[in-house]
């Protein structure tokens, strides 16, 4: 499976060149064209394993019940992906490990990784995060996206990401909520809330621009929705 | 201090690289991700009533957080405005520079924010009653929604509403309408800003009130 980025990192959309016997997993809804050999199944889950009560899990981290599993009939194929909002998008080789993926993050990943839900602990609820992460596991090749420009952040020690920035992390790395400047009062007090602490060794990876806040400025000028 | 200013004109993003000693005062919510030595101390925006005036008049925020690295090592901040756009970097020299409502994003020491008056016709081109006024010496960073252009402007320069980010503070602005009264409501220009006299102009390429109108009619 190869995968090319083209369009960073404002509009990105992925190209993934799939040969025969090869198969990849993406996330429902993120396919904008392919080949005309490319057969589509959709499952709850993973193929030819997991079940029902992961897909359910899966949807509760906010990702779509189904997913989609692309795998090209005689011969090789490509199939290409978008996401939702405009933004950069990043490959990661797993080796062996496991990916904590904010869970509007994923977007496709070869068949041979397995997609989780990881459950980061009732922190989450007050971290302005979906309260659940994916947790990619195994080896082969990831593909997330972002909402603006993805940054990568080497964690020696402490590091401090806001909430809403984060796309993914290495299982080395602990995370924790916590304050800025050294007070809660302070940290309300100058806009930043609840901040996200990651601790130990490893990468994070962040997206430069938040969803919640763009929708915020936004907000004021959106009607109501009729119920 | 080494500043960075990545992500291209679509997803401008600041990166700071604090020496010992050194500090930035930013917008509020500026941050995006920091080294967790640094402190911060969130500062009453200019006076109280100021402050006051720029939160529920000029659309500013109440406070404003200053970032200092009290340790002996470089530390790592990083900063972005809520819009994905373009962030650029004044050298501001004992002079100045008057900033829409939500364009600024962070300054060093030396640099203050002051209120001024910007009248009523700045209000109802939805710029705001109260213009941001930069001044001192250091640098200032500022952002918007969207590309920026610049112009050089002697006489005048018509501007649509909401699309003016940052001008010469010797410059005036009116409100009228776009063309007659039919092309100003058919024509979707509806209200213009026009900016008078000699200096530096900054427009951005989007403006939010204009992504709202589109996403409006979709909502359901």
């Amino acid at each position: 499976m190869q995968i090319e980025l083209i369009h960073r990192p404002g509009n990105t959309a992925a190209k993934i060149q799939l040969d025969q016997g090869e198969s990849c997993t993406a996330e429902s809804g993120a396919m904008i064209a392919m080949s005309g050999n490319m057969d589509i199944t959709t499952t709850t889950h993973k193929k030819q394993s997991g079940g029902l009560l992961k897909a359910v899990k899966r949807m509760m981290a906010g990702e779509s019940l189904f997913l989609n599993h692309f795998e090209p009939k005689a011969g090789a194929g490509e199939v290409w992906l978008g996401a939702t909002l405009a933004g950069d998008m990043m490959t990661y080789d797993l080796d062996q490990e496991s990916l904590i993926v904010q869970s509007g993050s994923f977007l496709a990943c070869e068949s041979s990784v397995e997609v989780d839900l990881g459950w980061q602990g009732f922190k989450s609820f007050l971290s302005g995060e979906s309260v659940f992460w994916l947790n990619l596991r195994g080896s082969g090749n990831v593909l997330l996206n972002s909402f603006g420009a993805i940054y990568p952040v080497e964690v020696n020690g402490e590091y401090i990401v806001d909430t809403g920035h984060i796309v993914a992390f290495n299982e080395s790395l602990d995370f924790s909520l916590t304050k800025v400047g050294g007070s809660w009062l302070k940290s309300f007090l100058g806009g930043e809330g609840i901040v996200c602490k990651f601790k130990g060794r490893g990468t994070v990876w962040c997206q430069s621009h938040n969803p919640t806040s763009f929708g915020s400025a936004m907000s004021s000028d959106l009607k109501a929705r009729k119920v | 201090m080494k500043a960075d200013i990545k992500g291209g004109a679509a997803f401008g993003y600041l990166d700071l690289a604090l020496e010992p000693g050194e500090s930035v005062t930013t917008e509020s919510d500026a941050m995006s991700s920091m080294a967790a030595e640094l402190d911060m101390e969130p500062k009453v925006n200019g006076s109280l009533v100021s402050a006051f005036f720029r939160k529920f008049l000029g659309g500013e925020t109440f406070f404003v957080s200053r970032f200092s690295n009290n340790t002996q090592e470089t530390k790592r901040l990083t900063l972005v405005q809520p819009t994905p756009g373009e962030i650029r970097c004044v050298d501001l020299n004992q002079g100045s520079i008057c900033l829409q409502p939500g364009a600024f994003l962070a300054a060093t020491d030396g640099v203050t924010l002051g209120l001024k008056w910007a009248g009523l016709a700045s209000f109802i081109g939805r710029e705001g009653l109260f213009k941001l006024e930069v001044s001192g010496t250091g640098k200032l960073w500022y952002g918007a929604y969207g590309a920026l252009l610049e112009r050089e402007v002697d006489g005048e320069l018509i501007v649509d509403t909401s699309h003016l980010v940052a001008y010469d503070p010797s410059m005036k602005l009116k409100v009228q309408l776009a063309g007659g009264i039919f092309s100003s409501f058919f024509g979707g220009e509806g209200l213009v800003t026009r900016v008078e006299g000699k200096g530096k102009v900054v427009i951005q390429s989007r403006s939010i009130s204009g992504l709202t109108g589109w996403v409006n009619p979709k909502l359901y």
